[in-house]
C-alpha cells in the first residue's frame, strides 16, 4: 500500500502544470471560431506530445500508468476543461481503440502520428439514444465490390466539427467495427456545432453518413467477442472522472481564494461558519472523490474484474460531487459567482455533462445495484 | 500509488471475519436488545489478539502495523459485529491502552499493557465533561499537586467503558489558569478512593457499549500516576485522533459492507408485485449508494493508517476530512437500509435498525462534524 506519488510522477506533474497553465482557457476557447480552436488544439497537441502526456496509458505497465495518467489528466482538466476533453476524446478514446484493435499497418498509419500530436480525432458512438446498453447500433457497413459503404447517424460527437478523422462505431458483417472516416469523405455530413449548457469551448456535432465509401483498410475490426463497447465506455468514464476532479479543483480554488480575501463585517467571509463550513464540505467531497478515482483506475489496471464496478462507483460519486462543489462555490462567490465567466459558474454548467456522458449516473447505479444483487 | 493489501493482511482479515462470525455475531442481537456489554466476546477478542494487535509482542501484543490493525476493525464491522462492541474495543485499545503505551514509563507499560492487550482488564479514557465537549480545553476537572500526590476533582462525561473499566486514562488541569497547556493525563485504577463511575447511560444506539460519567471526588493519586509530564495532556489526547480517524472509523466501513450484503439478500427474497423488489430500480439505487459510500470511505481511513505506519505526523486536514465524510455521509445510506426493508426495517428482527441507531453516533462521537468543519476551514 502506498498513497504517495513517485518522484518521477511529481516531476511529470510539475511539467504538466506549466503546460496546462498555458493551455487555452474555457473563456478563450469559447470566444474563438472553429478554425481558431482547431489551430489552437493542433498547436497545443504538439506541446503535450513533447511532454510525454499524449503517450500516457499506451505503455506496457498498466498499473503504474493508470495512476500517473489520472494525476496528469486531473491537472489539465483543472486548468482548461474544454481543451482537456477535446484532447482526451481524440487521444485516450480513439487512440486507445486504434492501439487495441487496429492492424499493425493501421497502427503505423494512424497511431504514431496521433500520439505525436499530428492530428485530431473523434470517436462517434452514441446514436438516437445515449444508451448503447439497451439499444443496438444502427450504423451499418455494407460490403460492395471490395469496399464498404457506411450509413448511419451519430449524435453528440466531441470534436466532430474539427477532427481530421472520425472513428465511427458500427456494425459490419454482424460484428462491431470502427470505420475510420476522413473528414473530407463523400457521404459524410457534419452538422453545425451543437451549443451546450457547459463546456463552452468544446465543439460537438451530429454526424450523418449516407453510403460513405471506405476502403476495407480503413476499417478497424476488433475480434468477434472483444468488449468494444465496454472498453470505449470505460475509457470515456476515466476521462470524465478526471474532468470532474478538475472541475472541483477549479471551483474550490476560486471559492477558497475569494472567501479568504473578500471581507465583510470586518473579517474575511471564510471566518463565517456558513462559508467556512461550505468550504469544508467541498474539500471533503473533493478529497474523497480524488482518492476514489485514483483507487478505481488503479484497481481497473490491476484487477479488472473488480475494477469495472469501482469505476462505476467513482463515476457516480465524482461527477455528482463536482456539481455540488461547483454549486456551493457559486453560493460562496454570491453575485460574482453568478456572473458569466467565473470558474465556478462555468464548472457548475459543465458538471452535468460529466454525469450524463460515458455511463450515465442512472445506469451506473442500476449496474452497481445489479452487481450487489448478484444479477450480473 | 498502490492500494493493495499484502497477502498476509488479506489472510488475517479472513481469519478475523471467520472468528467474529463464529464467536461474536451470534450474540450481538441479544446483547443489543438487553443493552448488555458482551464480556465474553470482549475476552475472546483479547484471546484472539485483536485488543492488543498493534502492541509489541513482549507486552502481549501482536506487533502488527497500523494498516493491519485498522483492517481488523473493518473486518469486525463486515462480519456483523455491532457498533457498541467495536466502540468499546476502540476506546479500550486506542484511547486508553495506546496512551499508556506511548506516554507511560516502562514500569507502567509492563504493568498495564499485557492485561489490557489480553482483555483481562478493560480500559476507558476520560476527556469530555458535561460542560466541555467540543471545547475540551475549557474542562474544569483539576489535578492539584500536593507533595508527592495529585488530588483530582471533577466529572467526566460520555465515557465509553466507564462503568466497567478497570483502568482509566483521565485528563485534568494541573494548571487551571491555562487552556490546552494546562491539561495533564493520569492513569487511575478502579477502586481508587474518590474515583467512581456513574450508572450506565441509556442511549439510542451502540447500546452494548457501556457509557457513563466518571466522578473524581478528592481522588488522591501517587505522583507517578502522571503520564508523561504536566501540561502534555492535550497533545496526548490529540495523538489519539490518528486512531480515532482510522481504527475507530474502520468498523463503520466494514458495517457498510455487511449492511449492503443484508439488504441485497432481503431485496432478492422479498417479492412484491410479482417480482423480487431487487428488480425495481429504486431499490437498486439504494444498494448502489451504499456501495458507493463504502468504497468512498475506505481509502480515507487507510490513507491515515498508512501515513501513521510511515511515521508521519498526523495530517489534521485529512483526518478531519475522513471523520466528516464518514460521520455525515453514512447517515443517508443507513436510512436507505431501513426503508429498503419496509416495515421489517423498523423492527429488531433485522440488523439494519441497529446499524441505523449505532451509526447515528458517527457525526457526534470522537469530534463532531461541526468541529471537523471548523478544523478544515481553518486549515484551508
Amino acid at each position: 500500500m502506498n498513497f504517495d506519488f513517485t518522484d518521477e510522477e511529481n516531476s511529470l506533474f510539475e511539467n504538466l502544470r506549466a503546460i496546462a497553465g498555458a493551455a487555452p482557457s474555457e473563456e478563450v476557447m469559447a470566444g474563438q471560431s472553429a478554425e481558431a480552436v482547431s489551430r489552437t488544439l493542433r498547436e497545443k497537441l504538439n506541446k503535450l506530445a513533447e511532454a510525454g502526456y499524449l503517450q500516457l496509458g499506451f505503455g506496457m505497465n498498466a498499473q503504474a500508468d493508470a495512476v500517473r495518467l489520472m494525476g496528469s489528466m486531473e491537472i489539465l482538466a483543472g486548468h482548461a476543461r474544454s481543451f482537456f476533453l477535446a484532447v482526451e476524446m481524440s487521444t485516450r478514446v480513439l487512440g486507445r481503440a486504434i492501439a487495441h484493435w487496429a492492424s499493425d499497418e493501421q497502427k503505423e498509419q494512424w497511431l504514431q502520428s496521433l500520439l505525436a500530436g499530428k492530428w485530431l480525432g473523434a470517436l462517434a458512438l452514441s446514436e438516437n439514444t445515449m444508451n448503447v446498453e439497451n439499444d443496438p447500433l444502427n450504423t451499418q457497413g455494407i460490403r460492395k465490390d471490395g469496399r464498404v459503404l457506411v450509413s448511419g447517424h451519430k449524435k453528440y460527437v466531441v470534436n466532430g466539427p474539427l477532427a481530421d478523422r472520425i472513428g465511427l462505431v458500427g456494425m459490419l458483417d454482424g460484428n462491431l467495427s470502427i470505420f475510420m472516416i476522413d473528414r473530407q469523405a463523400e457521404g459524410l455530413a457534419i452538422s453545425e456545432r451543437i451549443r451546450t449548457m457547459g463546456y463552452d469551448g468544446l465543439h460537438i456535432a451530429e454526424i450523418v453518413l449516407h453510403d460513405c465509401d471506405l476502403p476495407e483498410t480503413d476499417i478497424i475490426l476488433p475480434p468477434e467477442n472483444a468488449p468494444v463497447l465496454d472498453l470505449l465506455r470505460l475509457w470515456e468514464n476515466e476521462i470524465l472522472l478526471a474532468a470532474a476532479l478538475g472541475l472541483m479543483q477549479a471551483a474550490l480554488t476560486e471559492a477558497r481564494d475569494f472567501a479568504k480575501s473578500h471581507r465583510t463585517g470586518g473579517k474575511p467571509v471564510i471566518a463565517y461558519q456558513e462559508v467556512g463550513f461550505k468550504l469544508s464540505e467541498m474539500l471533503t467531497l473533493y478529497q474523497t472523490a480524488q482518492l476514489l478515482a485514483y483507487r478505481a483506475v488503479w484497481t481497473m489496471a490491476t484487477q479488472p474484474k473488480e475494477g469495472a464496478s469501482l469505476i462505476w462507483c467513482a463515476k457516480v460519486f465524482c461527477t455528482e460531487a463536482a456539481e455540488r462543489v461547483a454549486g456551493e462555490a457559486l453560493r460562496i462567490l454570491a453575485g460574482q459567482g453568478y456572473r458569466s465567466g467565473s470558474a465556478s459558474e462555468s464548472a457548475y454548467r459543465a458538471a452535468k455533462w460529466t454525469q450524463i456522458s460515458g455511463i450515465s449516473t442512472e445506469i451506473a447505479r442500476v449496474k452497481i445495484g445489479d452487481q450487489a444483487l448478484g444479477y450480473i | 500509488m498502490d492500494f493493495a493489501f499484502s497477502r498476509e493482511q488479506m489472510m488475517f482479515k479472513k481469519e478475523v471475519l471467520r472468528f467474529a462470525k463464529k464467536e461474536i455475531v451470534p450474540r450481538v442481537q441479544e446483547h443489543d436488545l438487553k443493552s448488555e456489554f458482551d464480556f465474553q466476546s470482549f475476552r475472546k477478542m483479547g484471546a484472539f489478539g485483536i485488543l492488543g494487535l498493534h502492541f509489541p509482542e513482549e507486552l502481549g501484543g501482536g506487533g502488527a502495523d497500523v494498516v493491519t490493525t485498522v483492517l481488523a476493525g473493518e473486518a469486525l464491522g463486515e462480519a456483523g459485529v455491532d457498533g457498541g462492541l467495536t466502540l468499546a474495543y476502540g476506546a479500550h485499545s486506542f484511547l486508553c491502552a495506546d496512551t499508556i503505551f506511548r506516554h507511560g514509563t516502562d514500569a507502567q507499560r509492563k504493568h498495564y499493557i499485557p492485561k489490557l492487550a489480553s482483555g483481562e482488564w478493560i480500559g476507558c479514557m476520560g476527556l469530555s465533561e458535561p460542560d466541555a465537549g467540543s471545547d475540551v480545553a475549557s474542562m474544569s476537572t483539576t489535578a492539584m499537586r500536593q507533595g508527592d500526590t495529585y488530588v483530582l476533582n471533577g466529572t467526566k462525561m460520555w465515557i465509553t467503558n466507564g462503568p466497567i473499566a478497570d483502568v482509566a486514562v483521565v485528563y485534568a488541569k494541573t494548571d487551571p489558569d491555562q487552556q490546552h497547556a494546562g491539561i495533564s493525563a493520569f492513569v487511575i485504577d478502579k477502586g481508587t478512593p474518590g474515583f467512581s463511575a456513574g450508572p450506565p447511560l441509556i442511549k439510542m444506539g451502540v447500546r452494548t457499549s457501556k457509557t457513563s460519567e466518571l466522578v473524581l471526588n478528592n481522588c488522591v493519586l501517587p505522583a507517578e500516576n502522571l503520564l508523561g509530564n504536566e501540561g502534555e495532556g492535550f497533545l496526548m489526547a490529540m495523538q489519539t485522533v490518528e486512531w480515532d480517524r482510522s481504527a475507530l472509523l474502520a468498523p463503520f466501513v466494514g458495517a457498510t459492507t455487511y449492511m449492503l450484503k443484508k439488504c441485497a439478500e432481503y431485496a432478492k427474497g422479498r417479492v412484491q408485485f410479482g417480482k423480487p423488489i431487487g428488480h425495481f430500480q429504486a431499490i437498486k439505487r439504494k444498494l448502489a449508494d451504499m456501495r458507493i459510500f463504502g468504497e468512498a470511505a475506505r481509502a480515507l481511513v487507510y490513507r491515515i493508517a498508512w501515513c501513521k505506519d510511515q511515521g508521519r505526523p498526523l495530517n489534521h486536514l485529512e483526518a478531519a476530512v475522513a471523520k466528516l465524510f464518514i460521520g455525515d455521509w453514512s447517515l443517508p445510506v443507513t436510512n436507505d437500509a431501513v426503508t429498503l426493508h419496509g416495515g421489517y426495517g423498523y423492527t429488531h428482527e433485522f440488523d439494519v435498525e441497529r446499524i441505523f441507531r449505532d451509526t447515528r453516533l458517527a457525526p457526534i462521537g470522537g469530534g463532531t462534524s461541526e468541529v471537523q468543519k471548523m478544523i478544515i476551514s481553518r486549515l484551508m
